[in-house]
Order: C-alpha cells, then sequence, then structure tokens
C-alpha cells in the first residue's frame, strides 16, 4: 500500500525558467551554485517554447531503485521518501531508467544526486525560494489513473 | 583533492596564435574594480593598443562576468562584453542577461579576453576550466536562432549560448550579440567586433560549482530580498507587461520619439495593453524576480518599450503586429534595435530633406511604411543597396554633410536608445549627453525624475536636497551623479538594473545590500564608500579610455542640435526645448562634482592611479 505523501508539485503556466529553485537546492545540498547540481531541475528550450520543470515524484515503485546496482536508492516506509547515498558509483543507470528526467548528475564527483524532499529541514528549499509560487509543497489527492487505451468501439 | 576556486579566473584567447592563457585577477585590483563592466574596462585599458582600428585584429573583446553573476543574489544573470566600439571609436560596452554569464561561471572562467582574428570561422567552447578553440564553417551565415538551435542539436540541449547574426558577420557597425531569442549585448556593435574576428559563438558547458562564501547566508538573503523586491509597485508591473508600461507616460507627456523626433507623440496603438494582447506568457533570466521578457504569439520575444517606439513610431509603424514583427526580424538577424530604428528614421528624413533620392536610395523612403522597414532591416543586415551604406551608421554624416547630424539622435557616434525625448526633462538629457559609450539610458539615466516626488523623498533618495523640478536645470548634475555612481556598481555586480536603486524604483537594492551580498557570496568587505568610490573609478576609467581613443572632452558631451533648437510639438511637453547656457551650467556642475575640469578631463594624479594600475603583474 502506498505511503500518503506530501509530494512538491509546479504550476507550469508560473514558471519563468530563471533556475532560482534548482540553485537554491544546489547551495544548500552542495553548497554551491550551479543549478546543475540542484535535484530539481528546469529544462528549458527558449526557441521551443517551453519550461519543463524535472521533478522527483517519488514513486510508489520506483525504476531508480530498481535500476541501481549498487543498490544505493532506498524508499524509506515510513514517509515515502527515496533517497540515494554515497556508495553511488556513477554509472547513471537511475539517470536512464527515469521517465521525468529527475535523477541529476554530478559531473564532478562523478555521482547521481536526487531530492530528499529537505527532509531534515521544514521544508523542501527549491518550494521556499521560488520567486512566482509556481513550486508547491501539498498532500493532494491522486488522480485515478485513466487507462491509455479505451475498449475498441464500433462506430 | 581539487584547490580553492580563484576570485576571477581570466581566460587570455589569442585567436590569430589559437592560444589559451589564464591569469588571476590579483585582490588589489578587484578590490578597485570589483568585476563585470569594472574590469572589463580595466583590461580594456591595459590590452588594448591606443588608437587601434575597432574592427582589426588589434580590438580587444572581453566578455567579463560580475562579482555576484551566476550566485543566488536576486537577477544575477548578466555578464558585460566591452570592446572598442566599431559603431562610435569610443569604447563599446554592453550589459547581457540570459544565461550566459553563469555558464561561464559554471565552467571555471569568469572573463574571456579575445585577442587577435581567426583565419576561418570559429566559436570557442568552455568546460571543464578550459577554453577550446573550435571550427564554426558549419554555422556561419546562419540566423541566430538556427546557430544556437544547432549548437543544441550538435552539443547537447544544456548548452548556453551567445551568438552573432548575419549581421554581425558582415560586420555591420551596429550589430549585436545575442543569447537565446532576445537577450542582446545590443549596444555599440560588439557583434562587429566578433565578426571581424571569425568569432561565431561563445559556448559554455558548466558543470562545476561555483563557491559561495556563506550558502546558508545567502540562501536567507536571497529569500528576504525577493519578499522585499516583490512588495515593490513597479516590479509587478514589470512582471506582468514588461517595459511597454512605460509607453503610456511617455506618450502622455509628449516625449515619444516619432518620426525621428520631428513629432513626440504617436498612436496608442503600441501602449502595455496592446502589446500584451500579443503576449503567451512572461518569463525570466537566470535568477530573476521580475520576469518582464514577454514570449510573444508571433514566434519571438519581445518587444520591449524600446523596440516599440524605435521600431514602431519612430519609423512611423503603428500596428502592433507589424512592430513586433519587425522586432523579431531585427533579434534573429542580430541587428542592435535602437540603432537600426534610429538611422532608417533618419535616412527618411535625409529623403524628406533631399539628400537621399529614389535614385541613390533605390527606393521611395516614408515614415509609416512596414514594408520598406522590412527591406531595409534585411538590406542591412546583409549589406545590400542602400542598407551597406546605413550599416556604416553614424559615419555616414562624414558622407552626406556634418548639419545632417543635427537631426541623427545620436551623441559621440551612438544613436540614443531611450525612446523618450530628453527635451522636457533635463535630467535625461544630461544623463545622455555625459553617457561613456554615447547616447544612453542605462549609463545614467535617473528615472525617476518622471514622476513628481516630494521632496522629501528625494532628498532621502539622493542624500541632498534636489530640486523636484524636471524641467529646471537646478541640481539636475547630482541626480546624474547619483545615478551614473551606481549604476557602474551594479554593472560591476552583474545585477540586472531593474532591481537597483533609483533606476526605476526608489527602494530597490542599494549599496547596502551590495556589500552585504558581496560579502555572503566571495567573503570580501566593501563599505557603501568603497563601493561608491569603485563606481567613480569605472566611469573614470572610462572616462580616459574615450580621451585616449577619441580625444573625447566637453565638446563631446552634447546633445543633437534638434533638442537645442527646436521646441517640441505636443502636449504637455510642448514647447520645451534645451537652453544652451542652462544645460551648459548643468555640464559645469556635472564635472565639478565628477573632479574633472571644466573641460571634462580628469585630474592627473587619478590617471597616475589608473595607469599604476594598469601595470601592476598578475599570476
Amino acid at each position: 500500500m502506498a505511503v500518503r505523501q506530501k509530494q512538491i508539485y509546479c504550476r507550469p503556466t508560473l514558471c519563468i525558467g530563471c533556475r532560482i529553485c534548482a540553485n537554491a537546492c544546489a547551495l544548500t545540498h552542495e553548497g554551491e551554485a550551479n543549478p546543475r547540481l540542484g535535484r530539481i531541475g528546469i529544462r528549458q528550450n527558449l526557441f521551443e517554447r517551453y519550461e519543463y520543470q524535472e521533478l522527483c515524484r517519488h514513486c510508489d515503485e520506483p525504476p531508480c531503485l530498481d535500476a541501481c546496482m549498487v543498490g544505493c536508492i532506498e524508499k524509506d516506509e515510513k514517509t515515502g521518501i527515496v533517497t540515494n547515498d554515497d556508495r553511488c558509483v556513477g554509472c547513471w543507470m537511475c539517470v536512464m531508467v527515469c521517465p521525468y528526467g529527475s535523477m541529476k548528475r554530478n559531473l564532478v564527483k562523478q555521482m547521481a544526486v536526487k531530492c530528499d524532499q529537505c527532509k531534515d529541514l521544514d521544508g523542501p528549499v527549491c518550494v521556499e525560494a521560488c520567486p512566482t509560487g509556481a513550486l508547491v509543497y501539498e498532500d493532494r489527492e491522486d488522480e485515478p489513473e485513466k487507462p491509455f487505451f479505451t475498449g475498441p468501439s464500433v462506430t | 583533492m581539487e584547490e580553492t576556486r580563484p576570485l576571477c579566473v581570466n581566460a587570455i584567447v589569442n585567436l590569430t596564435d589559437r592560444t589559451v592563457d589564464f591569469v588571476e585577477t590579483p585582490e588589489e585590483i578587484i578590490r578597485n574594480f570589483v568585476g563585470g563592466r569594472g574590469l572589463n574596462m580595466y583590461y580594456l585599458y591595459k590590452y588594448l593598443k591606443p588608437q587601434a582600428d575597432p574592427l582589426s585584429p588589434d580590438n580587444v573583446l572581453i566578455l567579463g562576468t560580475g562579482i555576484l553573476t551566476g550566485t543566488l543574489a536576486p537577477n544575477t544573470g548578466r555578464h558585460s562584453v566591452t570592446c572598442k566600439s566599431p559603431e562610435s571609436g569610443i569604447i563599446g560596452d554592453s550589459n547581457i542577461g540570459g544565461f550566459l554569464g553563469p555558464e561561464m561561471r559554471f565552467a571555471g572562467i569568469d572573463r574571456l579576453i579575445i585577442l587577435g582574428k581567426a583565419d576561418k570561422p570559429v566559436y570557442l567552447y568552455l568546460e571543464d576550466g578550459k577554453v577550446e578553440i573550435r571550427e564554426a564553417s558549419d554555422y556561419w551565415g546562419l540566423l541566430c536562432s538556427q546557430t544556437e538551435a544547432k549548437f543544441h542539436y550538435d552539443l547537447g540541449s544544456d548548452v548556453e549560448v551567445q551568438s552573432i547574426g548575419p549581421a554581425g558577420e558582415n560586420l555591420v557597425r551596429f550589430a549585436c550579440t545575442r543569447y537565446g531569442v532576445k537577450n542582446a549585448a545590443g549596444r555599440c556593435g560588439t557583434g562587429a567586433v566578433w565578426g571581424s574576428k571569425n568569432l561565431k559563438a561563445v559556448v559554455a558547458r558548466g558543470n562545476r560549482g561555483l563557491p559561495v562564501a556563506d550558502p546558508q547566508g545567502m540562501i536567507n538573503k536571497y529569500i528576504e530580498l525577493r519578499d522585499y523586491l516583490k512588495e515593490s509597485k513597479v516590479i509587478n508591473v514589470l512582471g506582468r507587461v514588461g517595459t511597454p508600461l512605460l509607453y503610456d507616460v511617455s506618450n502622455y507627456l509628449g516625449a515619444i520619439r516619432t518620426h525621428n523626433s520631428q513629432q513626440t507623440v504617436f498612436f496608442d496603438t503600441l501602449n502595455a495593453e496592446e502589446v500584451h494582447k500579443h503576449v503567451e506568457k512572461m518569463i525570466g533570466c537566470y535568477g530573476c524576480v521580475v520576469h518582464c521578457r514577454h514570449r510573444n504569439t508571433l514566434g519571438g520575444e519581445g518587444p520591449e518599450y524600446t523596440t516599440e517606439v524605435l521600431l514602431g513610431a519612430n519609423i512611423g509603424v503603428a500596428d502592433t503586429a507589424k512592430m513586433i514583427d519587425l522586432n523579431n526580424l531585427v533579434n534573429d538577424l542580430g541587428l542592435d534595435v535602437s540603432s537600426t530604428g534610429t538611422y532608417i528614421a533618419w535616412a527618411i528624413e535625409l529623403f524628406e530633406k533631399g539628400y537621399l533620392n529614389e535614385e541613390t536610395a533605390g527606393r521611395i523612403l516614408r515614415f509609416g511604411d512596414y514594408n520598406l522597414a522590412r527591406d531595409l532591416i534585411y538590406d542591412i543586415a546583409y549589406r545590400k543597396g542602400l542598407g551597406d551604406t546605413l550599416a556604416e551608421g553614424s559615419r555616414l554624416v562624414q558622407k552626406f554633410g556634418p548639419e545632417t547630424a543635427d537631426f541623427l539622435i545620436a551623441i559621440k557616434g551612438l544613436p540614443q536608445s531611450d525612446p523618450h525625448d530628453v527635451r522636457y526633462l533635463k535630467g535625461f538629457a544630461l544623463g545622455i549627453a555625459t553617457s561613456s559609450r554615447g547616447a544612453d539610458h542605462l549609463r545614467s539615466r535617473p528615472t525617476l525624475e518622471i514622476l513628481d516626488l516630494p521632496v522629501s523623498f528625494t532628498t532621502q533618495l539622493y542624500g541632498e536636497p534636489v530640486d523636484p523640478n524636471p524641467t529646471s536645470y537646478e541640481s539636475k548634475s547630482t541626480v546624474v551623479n547619483f545615478s551614473e555612481t551606481i549604476y557602474a556598481v551594479v554593472d560591476c555586480m552583474g545585477i540586472c538594473k531593474f532591481v537597483c536603486h533609483g533606476f526605476n524604483s526608489p527602494r530597490n537594492l542599494n549599496y547596502d545590500h551590495f556589500s552585504e551580498l558581496t560579502r555572503l557570496a566571495t567573503g570580501l568587505e566593501f563599505s557603501k564608500d568603497q563601493l561608491k568610490q569603485v563606481g567613480r573609478r569605472v566611469l573614470d576609467q572610462e572616462r580616459l579610455l574615450n580621451y585616449q581613443e577619441k580625444g573625447i572632452t566637453r565638446k563631446d558631451d552634447t546633445l543633437p542640435a534638434r533638442y537645442f533648437d527646436e521646441p517640441m510639438p505636443s502636449a504637455r511637453a510642448k514647447g520645451s526645448h534645451i537652453d544652451r547656457e542652462g544645460f551648459n551650467k548643468m555640464l559645469d556642475e556635472y564635472y565639478e562634482l565628477a573632479g574633472w575640469d571644466k573641460d571634462g578631463m580628469l585630474p592627473r594624479e587619478r590617471i597616475e592611479e589608473l595607469n599604476r594600475l594598469r601595470d601592476l603583474t598578475e599570476k
């Protein structure tokens, strides 16, 4: 049974692509500025005109956990938070399997970095830092899954 | 274990010999010039051979990030592009937002100093503290958008690219360099210098972290300042509609540059409300809390207030969609909007006055002709026909005769960027007349002059009592002196002027905030007074460079004759013009406050100080 947990959600129309969330995350977790080192990422293409927020969903059945060959990714049974630790060898399998693009690479340390919802702080720093309120940390009802294929119709 | 990163790493790239050297800026120099525009000016003075031809290999091209660029401090996405300007022949310096500046720092390089000329088209690739000079033949000839898309395809979608378009390649003297769809180091023709060096683009991928002295302190400070800035009314409005909000303000005053400043009132179709019908979403640059950039529904970004007037009112195009289309075109070709709009309007007036005719111009020039403007913009970028002539910019005064300069809205060879006709507001007039790169509002415009603020308020703002009447000549020198000093400091920091004290709000970031943020980011302590002195030193350095390159003195700190001799024709500002006597008095006071002599020259001690700093050796 999945744990009911608060999640970081984004309201994409409010995202301006400033990468402050990612930078604040990097400063909190790495002590250095660089949005690439953040656990959250903003993938922006100014020509194709989109901002996509790479957020960890802390999946019920995390593909990254299954893919990790050293077993350094864990899902906390009580809180539901998926974390990794520094046993990571940098094989990037988790990066490949994440369907949301939210596993990040620290290329200097050769280690994967992943969102832990700032579990040791009062709340996620990205949500706190977002200048437009695009990011929220909420407990929402799960949307019932809609079947991708509907039954054949005879019309 | 990696050694600690120096505060400022400069890569000296010699394109002729294809070598790259690295030097660190000593702390004494950082204490004197801080970074960004300040250090760029320092290095320009150090490396530029006096009187060099701007389009020759002797010109020095510098891309320098500010001391706060890339840190979490609000709106720190900016860097400065500096060289000797091919348009004006004096310093060329242009500040650009977007994401390249931070990315350069994350790649381990704070400043690129580019010398010489490559024999074939090249681009610079920055990663992991290294600079590679790579072949760019495949990219040459592409539009700005195509160039960036191709780099994203070839090198990965996560690289940041600043490039020139066809205008820069064809050495149009007012070509710009561009990041993304719209961000531009627009002014002073920096793009032509890139083109003259066969440099198509600078590409960065930054994987390294940028050390911050006090990370937690920085996060707390950022959150405090963000909440402080978000309370500001003007920042909220800028975030909603962007700079077009100023259109109505100037238009009701009767001070919109219309038809090459022959008129001063234009249609309401270009105001913020109309423009906003074409806006899909507002977006921001790196670390931005303002988000003033429009993503328009016509396939580009913008327009800014500057664009809508200079490619709208100034050439008579009143249709909002057509004006936005011109904006998108100019952006993609890599031309400076302000200069392009001013020269086209000037050419039309030259045609009206008979300096050009149907035979020499190849067509009939008239105001309000969108198709003509579109064709001319293409012709300028690709240097065809009349466009080839206009691509020479303000130098054409020599071709058409010195009297044509009277109605070319340019100072020191650089067209006015501010769409505001300065004949009404005397502070604006003094600002553009004395600005170090030519007629430019981002150097010293005391924007708040446009509002009728109470005396108690202006006293608090400028630190001393000033005359609240915007049309008086009294104490405008104080206002301009205050503005140019803080703008110089903000450019050294790498922060956007939209969150700078005095630029459009009296309660944005001031010296105290800058010194606090610098301490949190780097550990260096600067007092308020020291920062002010840095601002003055940068301005003096620019003055010295201008004197060295083109003998700039009092005679050049002036306005186009139209501003002196022709009263404004309409609305509230009707009848305003600049009085020569009043202007000279303002100039006298301005020089006195700057510590310059009556002729606008630096004192000998200051020159000696700047020379001593220049001759300091580096590691």
